[in-house]
């Protein structure tokens, strides 16, 4: 058996980036029970932010399974809103459903170009169809609460 | 330096507001809008809902004035310490007087803090504090008899004089038996100095910062900030907000105040750009 887990790799959850108050509590929380899920052999597929996203969340959970596992580090679009960091795209909407509904489906299906211009964080999620099948997601998070779009999603096949 | 003023503590890295309440008829910012205990009390309330950690009460303006008796001194604070007791457990009490007698009587109301303005004038004010379970700020004012004014004072060295008095004030308040924890330094600007003594003080204050006591500052639209920018009272907050940057920057701990939340923001942004303290909520570019 294989375990996935997928977290977006805001930023806001690292602890040097720690303000009084959590403005990600409830992104953070589901972070970090879907990272102790995952078993002791762990695989990050994760650009160079993206690998302290994970290492953060795998130095603050225990791994007590077996299953090989993957830690991957990607979100949707930034150009949710007029507020959000790429300003509002209305293709956004669009685009993060299509993937969302993709992921949701266990088969990942990324227009690399289109993410590009939509501020998506898509490399380690288009690696994903290299696992195969995954079969169909558990959806912890499913929100885009700064115009970002964030999933947690949790596969075992 | 962890600060454990009277029945209260705080961490090493805390800033503190503590808020002005006079109960005078005459002091030179409110001119007697406290002057009546139960104005003085709202008053209380009201920093107490801004957030204000310490009120600091005094019965006697700064300022030479008609003589003020110990019996009269006591009366104007000594029930109103007791009843903001009652009401406020948490609340730091201090109160603003030089006579031991009276340190003793509100110390025995609930009182938590001596806030000796006039630099250790009578010298049994420590022996109160330390009998009392109080804590004592050290203040420097060049030797000047209580309620005068400056008239000609010069130093070699301002900084190096406050220094020299408030940390001799502080180990005579040691020896005293007021715990280390327990004992604040105030280079008390505008006291025995000219304006240009009060700007160095600022500059430099740092130096007393150094000394390891924890320092409190008394800017609150004082002298030196009118003198400095040609103000009257009433319109001197951006000039003290400006001092009391400067101040949390070289690491204040306690700001004697008239406006709570002005101070406090203040105090709180530059404690952020010093690194001392994070940023309240930070999601910009970090989605």
């Amino acid at each position: 058996m294989t375990r996935v887990v997928l977290v977006p790799g805001t930023l806001a959850l690292l602890p040097e980036y720690a303000g009084l108050e959590d403005p990600v509590a409830d992104l953070r929380a589901a972070c970090l029970e879907a990272a102790a899920w995952l078993g002791r052999s762990i695989t990050v597929l994760a650009d160079e932010q993206g690998v302290r996203i994970a290492e953060y969340l795998l130095d603050r959970t225990d791994h007590m399974h077996e299953e090989e596992s993957y830690l991957v580090v990607g979100n949707g679009s930034a150009c949710r809103t007029e507020k959000a960091p790429g300003h509002l795209d209305e293709r956004s909407h669009a685009f993060d459903e299509a993937l969302g509904a993709s992921l949701r489906g266990g088969r990942p299906e990324v227009d690399a170009d289109l993410a590009r211009q939509l501020w998506a964080s898509v490399g380690a999620i288009a690696q994903l169809r290299d696992l195969g099948e995954l079969g169909p997601a558990q959806v912890a998070y499913d929100d885009d609460p700064f115009g970002v779009q964030y999933w947690v999603m949790r596969w075992e096949s | 330096m962890t600060l454990r003023l009277g029945r209260h503590t705080f961490d090493d890295d805390a800033t503190l507001m503590m808020a002005i309440v006079n109960r005078t008829p005459d002091s030179f910012y409110d001119q007697g809008a406290t002057w009546a205990e139960d104005k003085a009390f709202e008053r209380v309330a009201l920093v107490v809902g801004q957030g204000a950690e310490i009120v600091d009460i005094g019965g006697i303006k700064a300022a030479p004035g008609v003589e003020i008796s110990e019996a009269e001194e006591r009366s104007r604070v000594v029930d109103l310490v007791a009843r903001v007791r009652a009401a406020y457990p948490s609340l730091v009490i201090s109160v603003d007087t030089w006579r031991a007698s009276v340190g003793a009587a509100v110390c025995a109301a609930g009182a938590d803090l001596l806030n000796d303005a006039w630099g250790g004038a009578d010298p049994e004010l420590v022996d109160a504090a330390a009998e009392g379970g109080a804590a004592i700020v050290c203040t420097h004012t060049g030797g000047v008899t209580p309620r005068t004014r400056p008239y000609r004072i010069e130093y070699d060295d301002v900084v190096a004089a406050a220094i020299a008095d408030t940390t001799a004030y502080a180990s005579r308040a040691l020896d005293a038996g007021v715990p280390r924890e327990s004992i604040v330094i105030d280079p008390a600007h505008d006291f025995g100095k000219n304006t240009f003594h009060s700007l160095e003080l600022t500059h430099r204050l740092g130096e007393m910062v150094d000394t390891g006591w924890p320092v409190l500052v008394s800017l609150s639209n004082k002298d030196f900030v009118g003198e400095t920018l040609d103000l009257p009272v009433g319109s001197r907050l951006v000039g003290t907000l400006a001092a009391t940057a400067v101040c949390a920057l070289a690491g204040a701990r306690i700001y004697r105040v008239h406006e709570v939340v002005e101070t406090r923001q203040t105090v709180d942004m530059v404690s952020s750009i010093a690194g001392r303290r994070p940023p309240c909520r930070a999601i910009r570019g970090l989605q």
